[in-house]
């Protein structure tokens, strides 16, 4: 099953795209906290045809929810790309290969190598956590799972190998800042064939970012996808701002969504009316779909980004609006085989 | 003084205070100088200072069966 | 040094329970200096135990002694006969303190009077922080010598992880970030080159992984030759 590739790595529809040049679009879908699958049916339903691949998040923010592999195999079902996202919190190298091989048998084709957050801020902090390799790490191993056919710990094996279009994520803006784009190039160096970075709002400083990524050259070795997401109100934009490390949110932008909220603002909470409540906030919901297409369209310019992967998390019918705003439906289908010169990786 | 401590009799009571020498133990000795009563169930343990004080010596004097303790410097 | 801390005097009254003969056992060397388990705080606990459990109504006889090191059998023996007239020992030492009484008195009930914290350092007066995780396989070296196993928060040995902010950990703003500490140190001796390599996964058999752990030096053992 696994034997032609026809020129991929992998062949995945968003290494196709990719490879063929064109502008990617990943979208992010959160599994539900119970064993609701239709939520997943639900909501691949609403990103279907707006994005080339989804992120299916593993125990986001460490908080127990439907796996990520499990996920992958409903989208599978569905017809919709999965890109599974794994951390190194919750599962030593035996464990991750072990459910990588599954995962591949599934027909599940990307992966996302992840750190993962701390578990102290989940809902389970007393847990004990793994962390036995790191996501460069897993990055070297499951491409050496794919082109060598070698588990971790050097053994060879028979049969068809796991293979995957390997990601891994990039946070421009966390400290120390100067570092970043040298561990964007050590992923790379690991094996990345695709990076999604953490929410961009900052325009300016993603650029100072991708400026000196182009100086290493780490844009020709892998692909980088821009993170991206709509605001939903001041508010969160403002928590945003000061309180996830790595997000920086211009205050321009917190200007922005506060202006849209503004007919509503000399209001007080008992004076503000349940319409008046859902006015404003499709007001906002609308202002922050509105930056959210601007900031695609402005991240398009900016060279050596190859897509952007946007994280409408609980909120995925703003993908839609989104991506047709930004001008990037539909999304293309690719059959032929990649182009020589475009083939990085 | 509140309704409780009105009901020891000062008399019977022992209170251990540990004075600093350079000054509370100075002016404990003055008062006797000076011919100025303080109550004789207070028994004064004379310290270098009273950072010299340490938590053992309070619980050693209140083991011991002392009223109350009582730190001046 | 080994660096503990002492349990609330309710767990203590707990744990001794209904035993009457107490002798409470401080450690003279890494719990004395972090100010958990020395004479000093033997004697403290000893006299809260005595006067609380007078208090309770039911007093209960508590001596205290403290030995150089509770690791060493030979500090052990100096306290035998007292450990063997009384019902319960609460020691003071580490968990290996701890430990070593219950495996050189094997007839006494001990219990432990502290919590046994980490491997660490004084970082100022009355402050104390890990520094070591004991991984059996040093790669200061590697890292301008400040350690990411025990220091860094997720272990990373290619950090800094995207939770790294303002020099602090995602996990708490007291934690100071490893990498951020290691970049900055490297950057500083001018060998920024040796974080551009791909640290490869970590051995953890030297470590608690792999079981636990004995280290044997023939050279020093000594050899009992039999006629």
């Amino acid at each position: 099953m696994m034997a032609n590739t026809n020129g991929y790595l992998v062949g995945s529809n968003l290494e196709r795209v990719l490879k063929a040049g064109h502008f990617a679009v990943t979208a992010e879908l959160g599994p539900p906290q119970s064993a609701e699958g239709d939520v997943i049916r639900k909501k691949a339903g609403l990103l279907r045809g707006y994005c080339d691949a989804v992120n299916l998040t593993d125990n986001q923010t460490a908080i127990v929810r439907l796996s990520s592999i499990a996920a992958g195999a409903i989208l599978v079902q569905e017809g919709l790309e999965p890109i599974i996202q794994m951390t190194c919190r919750d599962r030593n190298r035996l464990a991750i290969q072990s459910d990588l091989l599954g995962a591949a048998a599934l027909g599940i084709r990307n992966l996302l190598c992840l750190t993962g957050d701390h578990q102290t801020f989940g809902n389970h902090p007393s847990a004990k956590n793994v962390f036995d390799i790191d996501s460069l790490q897993m990055v070297q191993m499951v491409t050496a799972m794919r082109d060598e056919r070698t588990f971790q710990c050097g053994d060879s094996f028979k049969g068809p190998e796991p293979r995957f279009f390997v990601g891994a994520a990039a946070a421009p803006f966390a400290d120390p800042v100067d570092f970043r784009p040298l561990r964007l190039a050590k992923k790379a160096k690991a094996g990345a064939n695709f990076i999604q970075t953490q929410l961009v709002y900052d325009i300016p400083a993603f650029e100072k970012f991708m400026a000196k990524v182009r100086a290493l050259g780490v844009h020709k070795q892998t692909y980088i996808l821009a993170g991206v997401g709509p605001l939903k109100s001041p508010a969160m934009a403002k928590y945003m701002k000061s309180n996830v490390p790595g997000i920086l949110v211009p205050d321009e932008l917190i200007e922005r969504m506060e202006l849209a909220g503004a007919p509503w603002a000399g209001k007080s909470k008992e004076e503000l009316t349940k319409d008046d409540k859902k006015a404003r906030s499709a007001a906002w919901q609308a202002e922050g779909i509105q930056i959210c297409i601007e900031l695609i369209n402005k991240l398009h310019q900016i060279e050596g980004v190859s897509g952007v992967h946007i994280m409408a998390i609980e909120w995925e019918d703003a993908v839609r609006p989104i991506v047709e705003g930004a001008g990037l439906s539909p999304r293309p289908v690719v059959t032929e085989s990649p182009p020589l010169a475009a083939a990085l990786g | 003084m509140d309704h409780q401590a009105e009901e020891f009799q000062v008399s019977q009571m022992q209170i251990v205070a540990y004075c600093c020498e350079h000054c509370a133990y100075a002016a404990a000795d003055l008062a006797g100088g000076l011919r100025i009563p303080y109550p004789s169930a207070i028994k004064v343990v004379q310290l270098p200072c009273t950072g010299k004080l340490d938590v053992l010596m309070v619980l050693q004097a209140l083991e011991a069966g002392v009223d109350g303790v009582m730190v001046a410097g | 040094m080994i660096i503990a801390e002492q349990k609330s005097l309710e767990e203590l009254k707990s744990l001794v329970g209904t035993a009457e003969k107490v002798l409470v056992v401080g450690c003279g060397t890494c719990v004395t200096v972090c100010f958990a388990g020395g004479a000093r705080e033997a004697a403290i606990t000893s006299a809260s135990l005595r006067m609380s459990s007078k208090l309770d109504g039911s007093p209960k006889q508590v001596s205290d002694v403290t030995v150089q090191r509770q690791c060493e059998w030979e500090y052990l023996d100096q306290i035998a006969e007292q450990v063997g007239q009384v019902d319960i020992v609460l020691s003071l030492g580490c968990g290996i303190g701890v430990q070593a009484i219950a495996e050189h008195f094997p007839q006494v009930w001990v219990v432990p009077g502290l919590n046994t914290k980490f491997l660490g350092l004084p970082t100022e007066q009355g402050v104390w922080a890990e520094r070591c995780a004991a991984c059996g396989d040093c790669i200061l070296g590697l890292t301008g010598g400040i350690c990411p196993i025990a220091r860094c928060s997720k272990s990373l040995l290619n950090g800094p992880c995207g939770g790294s902010e303002a020099g602090h950990c995602e996990v708490s703003p007291d934690i100071p970030c490893a990498w951020q500490l290691i970049y900055d140190r490297l950057t500083s001796l001018g060998r920024l080159n040796v974080l551009l390599d791909l640290q490869p996964p970590k051995n953890w058999r030297t470590s608690r992984d792999g079981g636990p752990r004995q280290i044997v030096r023939e050279d020093l053992r000594l050899h009992i030759e039999e006629d």
